[in-house]
């Protein structure tokens, strides 16, 4: 307690000193030329940061009893550029709703042209994390890969989870591992001669046919005596461990935004709702060393996103994607009244599929979605991070969303239609919960001959009626002191409008531009979105947007 | 965590608020020129500070405990389990070890308040016949000092309670064998021991001084049991410690053969356990009914301490330790379970419980009974905490156990 008291304490005074020296300052100017910046410098060396073991039982209970009982700080996210987006690093790199993306560039995701050779599959160890059963394993190229098994209730669930998440987090933006869909054939392994597994005692013994048939034994079996596997490629660089959702790697320089601030990982909150990812935890994530550009920076990966969907690891885990492993309000309400105060998953319906399991979109609501354990991240998710996220999940077209579920390879082509309906229904769901919620004025632009026009987030793709009118107010803004002197208000039922007179025209020249919505329905949208364009040549250059304080 | 503090602060104002933070507090540096120039310069601030990055303290002491249970090194266990039924309760402990990739040695004791103590040493070979069998071979010793008699039959007063005491060195090994290591369990087991009675110490009359070896079959008796038996059964139970769902339903004929061909008889026990999950879990009703029949052999008695009975803490819960005891008996029980949690299940429970002379007297007619709640907290495999409060027509009492009821 005393610690967590000091800490406040020193946040406290360190945030005095910061408004103080913004307020005294003369030379403090709000953008710079490079700004919006596309890409964080990550200018230092990491080589000297060493593997962390992030201890999974500590992390469970710290997530159970002490983040879920944390109310969100509405500390803005500390990774944003001036135009609340999120600028490429080593976590994340933008890509659907940045860039165009085809059904083919998405099915391809993070992988190369070189999927394992399965002709002959050489042991090295025993698959150590994760309830599906696997090896590692060496195929006929002499390339070392993670394989995975589906389980024999809910054949091809697991490997196309892992495929089909692949590709969606491949697409919003995070560094996913290389993963194909393969084949195993017991008749064609071979077990390293230095391959060792870890037995109850602790010790590591050679591995042996035994240890084979123990893991088959717990795996889908093809009607040809084959299995199918998920073959995750063995990451380049150093693997130094895994990374928290909260806090920073006191070893790495380039490591600047406590995680829990990352705005990239708050939004798996909304990204895990779409594609119930429930085992958010340091477990499934990785940190490598890797060199860039001359430089040894940590590289952060999700990996492991195949409990997710339909959460075909356990026939019986209702409960994933509705409430925490330890929930105590759900636990007080069911205490109390001996189990009648039914919880939505005891009733909700499900259309089944052995390769899906249950997967639903009609009751889900993504508000209320919860992975097992509450990371920090997920907890400090504010409305302009859900809004981000939503729109991220908004730029995948149906065509996408089946270009993705088609590298599942379902064998049930009924099975492959209802798992991509089901995510196109997520994902409107998605849009419908957090796009309307704040102002969702987007893409803002000024002609250089005055003309503004934007977009509604919300509006277009139909979640909400459009409003009765927008207002704007302008005003010339002086990025060295962060003065302002109003040019005038501007209003209209269209999001496209003339500037009033007045609009300097020099080079490098700024104005604000205030936008608000007038809707009865959205109170929300009265609140304006704050835009800055900054004169270049013949054009205005968006260089801010504040979408809230 | 103030290093920490800073550069939060420091980011949110490098990327986003554009406030040159570090300006006046750090005068020598140069003020940077671009947005990329200033996180630069951050960078270059926490290079110069870099530390190891590390596990806290709890997450430390955490992180040691978790290794020493999945690296097998975790020698030391709580031990919960009494010498005999009704010895109150108990503490104790045991040293586990290895003796090779799978196969284990656990040495192991307990003692109660009323003075019962447990001394063992088990072998288990968890993995035999290519996973499908399962081996223990213990031995020990254990003492008695109070066990409850009330007399034999069903309608025996709370008031008639005498008492007596034993000890008992033992050498058993069974063998358990899953052939299509779903389902079909059959197991086979022999024990040599010998049971010493004893006077009781309890606060009721020890049981000589009521009755005589004339009256009580085996009184004073110190028989020296070859006891042999086997078992055949169905389990679709997902585990055996806690489980929602499966049943199991299992035959075991027993043997004991006294050295002195005087107390040897036969018993079979008939054991049928269904849960049955309703809507998602939300509840479970779980059934057990389980009937012991003992059948002499010519010239030779059942004593009265190996009678079938109702142990108490799982079965006549409501009921004093081995408040019934004949050569037959039955038990029926039904369960209400809630799951509250993941954790924490509760539950609503009814016990019937009948002895007869008889097997053709084990009917429902006549039987005593019991109701009560009971708390669960349990793992996805075991059950470590049992609390139950039990209701019956000769009182309440409250249990505290370390595993499930079945």
């Amino acid at each position: 307690m005393a610690r967590r008291t000091t800490t406040s304490f020193v946040a406290v005074v360190l945030l005095g000193l910061v408004a103080a020296a913004a307020t005294v300052s003369t030379s403090g100017r709000k953008f710079y030329d490079d700004d919006p910046i596309a890409r964080v410098p990550e200018s230092k060396s990491a080589v000297n940061a060493k593997e962390l073991d992030i201890d999974l039982f500590f992390e469970y209970a710290f997530n159970l009893f002490v983040n879920a009982s944390k109310t969100p700080s509405n500390t803005p996210a500390g990774n944003i550029n001036t135009i609340d987006e999120v600028p490429d690093s080593s976590w994340f790199t933008n890509r659907i709703g940045s860039t165009p993306m085809t059904a083919a560039a998405l099915a391809k995701g993070p992988n190369s042209d070189t999927p394992p050779a399965p002709e002959k599959w050489t042991l090295l160890r025993e698959k150590s994390a994760g309830t599906n059963p696997g090896f590692t394993a060496r195929d006929a190229n002499g390339q070392t890969w993670f394989l995975q098994f589906d389980t024999p209730d809910f054949p091809e669930a697991g490997t196309a989870a892992v495929e089909i998440n692949t590709k969606l987090f491949w697409a919003l933006g995070y560094n996913q591992v290389e993963t194909f869909v393969t084949s195993f054939d017991r008749s064609k392994v071979d077990i390293d001669s230095k391959a060792t597994v870890k037995r109850p005692n602790g010790s590591r013994t050679p591995f042996t046919e035994d240890d084979i048939t123990r893991v088959l034994e717990r795996a889908a079996r093809n009607a040809d005596g084959t299995y199918r596997a998920s073959a995750g490629r063995l990451l380049p660089g150093k693997v130094i461990g895994s990374f928290r959702y909260q806090g920073m790697r006191s070893d790495d320089p380039n490591d600047l935004v406590p995680h829990e601030d990352r705005r990239e990982l708050r939004a798996l909150r909304v990204f895990g709702a779409w594609t119930n990812l429930v085992d958010l935890k340091a477990g499934n994530t990785l940190d490598t060393l890797v060199e860039e550009n001359g430089r040894v920076l940590v590289k952060h990966y999700l990996q492991d996103v195949g409990s997710s969907l339909g959460m075909a690891n356990n026939e019986h885990e209702w409960d994933m994607g509705w409430e925490y492993y330890y929930d105590a309000p759900a636990t007080k309400k069911r205490f109390l009244t001996y189990g009648f105060a039914l919880s939505p998953w005891q009733t909700v319906p499900y259309t089944e599929y052995p390769s899906v399991h249950i997967f639903e979109g009609d009751a889900f609501d993504p508000t209320t979605w919860k992975p097992q354990t509450p990371v920090r991240a997920y907890i400090e998710m504010r409305a302009d991070d859900a809004f981000w996220a939503a729109r991220k999940v908004m730029a995948f077209t149906d065509e996408l969303i089946r270009a993705a579920v088609h590298t599942g390879q379902f064998s049930d082509s009924a099975a492959e239609a209802h798992l991509a309906s089901v995510l196109i229904k997520r994902r409107d769901k998605i849009g419908q919960a957090y796009l309307p919620a704040i102002n969702p004025v987007v893409d803002p632009r000024l002609e250089a001959n005055g003309a503004l026009s934007f977009a509604n987030a919300a509006v277009d793709p139909g979640f909400s009626e459009a409003p009765r009118a927008y207002r704007a107010q302008w005003f010339q803004f002086d990025n060295a002191t962060g003065a302002t002197r109003p040019i005038g208000d501007t209003e209209g039922a269209a999001p496209s409008m003339r500037a009033p007179g007045g609009l300097p025209g020099e080079t490098g020249a700024y104005v604000e531009i205030d936008i608000a919505a007038d809707s009865p329905a959205h109170p929300s949208w009265s609140h304006p979105v704050k835009t800055y364009f900054r004169r270049v040549a013949d054009s205005w250059k968006l260089v801010g947007l504040e979408r809230l304080p | 965590m103030r290093f920490r503090s800073t550069l939060a602060l420091s980011l949110l104002a490098s990327f986003a608020l554009a406030a040159p933070v570090g300006a006046q507090d750090q005068p020598t540096a140069p003020e940077p020129t671009s947005r990329t120039a200033l996180i630069e310069q951050a960078e270059q601030e926490k290079f110069d500070k870099l530390a190891p990055a590390a596990p806290g303290k709890a997450e430390a002491y955490v992180a040691r405990i978790s290794d020493a249970f999945l690296s097998g090194n975790m020698h030391l266990h709580a031990f919960w389990q009494n010498a005999y039924s009704g010895g109150g309760f108990t503490i104790g402990a045991g040293y586990l070890t290895y003796v090779s990739p799978y196969n284990l040695i656990d040495f192991r004791g307990s003692i109660t308040g009323s003075g019962y103590k447990r001394l063992e040493t088990e072998f288990i070979a968890p993995e035999l016949f290519g996973r499908r069998g399962r081996l223990s071979v213990l031995g020990g010793w254990r003492e008695a000092t109070q066990v409850n008699f009330f007399g034999l039959g069903q309608t025996t007063k709370q008031e008639a309670l005498t008492n007596y005491g034993f000890t008992q060195p033992y050498l058993s090994a069974n063998l358990e064998v899953f052939p299509t290591r779903k389902l079909l369990t059959i197991g086979g087991g022999v024990e040599l021991s010998q049971w010493r009675q004893e006077a009781g110490s309890g606060n009721s009359p020890s049981v000589e001084n009521k009755y005589t070896p004339e009256t009580l079959p085996g009184l004073g008796a110190q028989p020296v049991y070859l006891h042999t038996q086997a078992t055949v059964g169905l389990d679709s139970r997902p585990a055996r410690g806690y489980t929602r769902r499966g049943g199991y339903y299992a035959v075991t004929v027993h043997d004991y053969h006294d050295k002195d061909n005087a107390f040897g008889f036969n018993q079979v026990d008939y054991t049928a356990i269904q849960h049955i999950p309703i809507l998602r879990e939300a509840w479970v009703l779980a059934f057990r009914a389980y009937a012991q029949t003992t059948y002499d052999k010519s010239g030779q008695a059942v004593p009265f301490f190996l009678m079938p009975s109702f142990s108490g803490g799982s079965d006549l819960r409501a009921y004093d330790s081995w408040r019934l005891k004949d050569l037959n008996s039955l038990l029926l029980q039904g369960e209400w379970r809630a799951t509250v949690n993941r954790f924490l299940e509760m539950a609503l429970f009814y016990d019937a419980g009948k002895v007869a002379h008889q097997r053709s007297d084990l009917d429902l007619h006549g039987m005593k009974s019991d109701y009560g709640i009971g708390f669960r907290f349990h793992g996805p495999i075991s059950t470590p905490l049992r609390i139950e409060l039990a209701f019956g027509n000769e009182g309440y009492v409250l249990n505290f156990s370390a595993s499930q009821v079945f």
